[in-house]
């Protein structure tokens, strides 16, 4: 009789457990895994999003690596992770800094998170505006006399790259910097202060105290950038070069994008090029997975 | 003696560098700010002068009367809105058998919802867009917010859970024993000791919804459904345009999102120290 009462109660404990999260599931069949699968099966096909689509098997894929400037999206995928470096290294910079409790650091604080507050499409635009033919850059460079160095910013493939690069550096490094504060956050300040008392200077603080101490979360910062490099700068690319010049700064995400506008709607090509997008970042998560363990570790 | 100019010296360099961070930070919105309140002919002229010139709110004017900004908000409120609904309701539910009850296979789910994070929107985008129209919902934002919704909850769900799994189990047993089913539970426990991570997803999927432009782009095309992000994009890819009413709108749409950050800072702030959101 009490065993009963006991089975009974852990089964509904059980079933109480998974209906609370079915409503979640259900909603991810549809939002997520579904359209993957879609993706992934109508790469293999001519769709256009109609009736037509017709099993044409990897010639989507030949396409792409044959008569398609994909080599060039990778490039252009591959100079923008650049940024990930550059921005966890002036955040972290500006991390210890902002430990240091300098006067005034909660303004500090306050100003370097601004910028992701801030709607891409904005920042997006004032970069246009800034680097734009007689915009405040070149007006500047004139003024100061480097005449020279004024040009067509966004016109050139090596200046456009940078521009986006710089603007995506700058736009994150508020992001770092509080992510990486919240790492040092756990490291007890005796550790710190012992340091200091023996005369290690800031550097030696940095190098040989902090980075050592943070690595997890120094792991978790890169790897999130990365993936969020590879998947969520659109809105970036889009008000400042919209892409071009050609395909000098289209990504892969983007050409998605480019793809659902394209005449005669080559939508399978286009889930191709998802897919592709997909098989980068499986094989950037496999390789974090390897290094940070799990992601129920990161809370 | 040498020790302490080194330090002094240090110091200093230490602020210049934070300062001249915080100018790079500030002064484009200044420079978006003071230039939306000039004529412009002005601007054209001469960009950086700030003293000494009219000043015209005539943008503004124009922003809220001819493009109809405020439509715009409403749009991008409505999605905002109820996009955190949801994702409070079945975040809060979810969260709460994440931390809190036992139930088989819950590391394998939680590890495959977690996971579903690294799949970007524009893998999806596209079957997706096919699917709302064929049930007749593109163009209502109705598709937006279960699209958003998808792709936010499992940072909600890791964020809550985490928040969750600091309650005391005492708490939930007293109030079971006290004869509390499991949506009193919730209500009376889970979700008044939660609040920092509740009100944390709040904040922070108001500013990130209320910025996003991808999604809304391609789902929402007809010019009364959009959200201001997306009419203003359209706005701003018009080379010809003129850039001094351009920036009145960026103003405006900044605001609300300014306003949040403003009041909830140390919200965020511990949030993303969190290593939970981006």
């Amino acid at each position: 009789m009490t065993t009963q009462r006991i089975t009974a109660r852990r089964r509904f404990k059980l079933s109480e457990g998974i209906l609370s999260i079915l409503p979640v599931l259900v909603l991810l069949a549809f939002m997520r895994f579904y359209p993957m699968l879609a993706a992934i099966y109508r790469s293999f096909t001519n769709w256009d999003g109609l009736y037509r689509s017709d099993w044409i098997g990897l010639a989507n894929y030949v396409q792409i690596f044959v008569n398609s400037p994909f080599f060039k999206l990778l490039r252009n995928s591959l100079v923008l992770l650049t940024t990930v470096p550059l921005q966890v290294m002036i955040g972290l910079l500006v991390a210890v800094l902002l430990y240091e409790e300098v006067r005034g650091w909660r303004f500090f604080r306050t100003i370097i998170y601004l910028p992701q507050i801030i709607s891409a499409v904005t920042i997006g635009y004032l970069f246009r505006v800034a680097f734009s033919l007689d915009g405040p850059v070149n007006l500047s460079l004139r003024r100061i006399g480097l005449d020279l160095l004024a040009g067509e910013w966004l016109g050139n493939t090596g200046t456009a790259l940078f521009v986006l690069v710089f603007c995506l550096t700058w736009f994150s490094i508020g992001w770092q910097a509080i992510v990486i504060l919240g790492g040092m956050a756990k490291i007890s300040p005796e550790v710190f202060e012992a340091a200091r008392m023996d005369g290690a200077s800031y550097w030696q603080r940095t190098f040989y105290v902090v980075i050592p101490m943070i690595s997890r979360t120094l792991e978790y910062a890169v790897i999130m950038s990365m993936v969020w490099t590879l998947t969520s700068v659109f809105a970036f690319i889009y008000s400042i070069t919209a892409g071009g010049p050609g395909y000098e700064t289209t990504t892969i995400d983007f050409m998605i994008y480019r793809k659902f506008y394209q005449a005669g709607a080559p939508y399978g090509s286009a889930s191709a090029f998802a897919v592709i997008l997909l098989a980068i970042i499986l094989i950037f998560t496999v390789v974090e997975m390897r290094v940070a363990n799990k992601a129920s570790e990161w809370e | 003696m040498l020790g302490k100019i080194n330090q002094k010296l240090s110091a200093a360099l230490v602020f210049l560098l934070l300062l001249t961070l915080s100018v790079s930070n500030l002064y484009p919105f200044f420079y978006m700010f003071f230039n939306s309140v000039k004529h412009r002919t002005d601007y054209l002229v001469n960009p950086f002068r700030v003293a000494g010139l009219e000043l015209t709110w005539d943008n503004y004017r124009t922003m809220i009367s001819q493009f109809r900004i405020l439509d715009l908000f409403r749009n991008s409120f409505v999605i905002s809105f109820f996009t955190i609904l949801l994702l409070l309701g079945l975040g809060i539910l979810a969260s709460y058998a994440f931390a809190k009850l036992r139930f088989r296979g819950k590391e394998v789910i939680y590890l495959l919802i977690i996971s579903t994070m690294f799949i970007p929107v524009q893998a999806t985008i596209i079957p997706l867009y096919v699917f709302f129209s064929r049930l007749g919902l593109v163009n209502t934002s109705w598709s937006v917010i279960f699209i958003y919704v998808g792709l936010f909850i499992p940072e909600v769900i890791l964020l809550m859970t985490s928040g969750f799994r600091g309650i005391p189990d005492e708490l939930i047993e007293a109030a079971k024993l006290d004869g509390a089913g499991y949506f009193e539970v919730i209500r009376y426990v889970i979700i008044p000791m939660g609040r920092p991570a509740i009100i944390l997803c709040v904040i922070f999927y108001f500013i990130v919804t209320w910025n996003d432009l991808f999604t809304p782009m391609i789902l929402l095309q007809s010019m009364d459904k959009r959200t201001v992000m997306v009419a203003l994009a359209a706005l701003l890819s018009r080379y010809s345009g003129d850039p001094t009413f351009q920036f009145a709108g960026l103003v405006l749409a900044s605001i609300p999102a300014i306003l949040v950050y403003a009041f909830f800072q140390r919200y965020i702030v511990k949030g993303i120290s969190l290593g939970a959101t981006k």
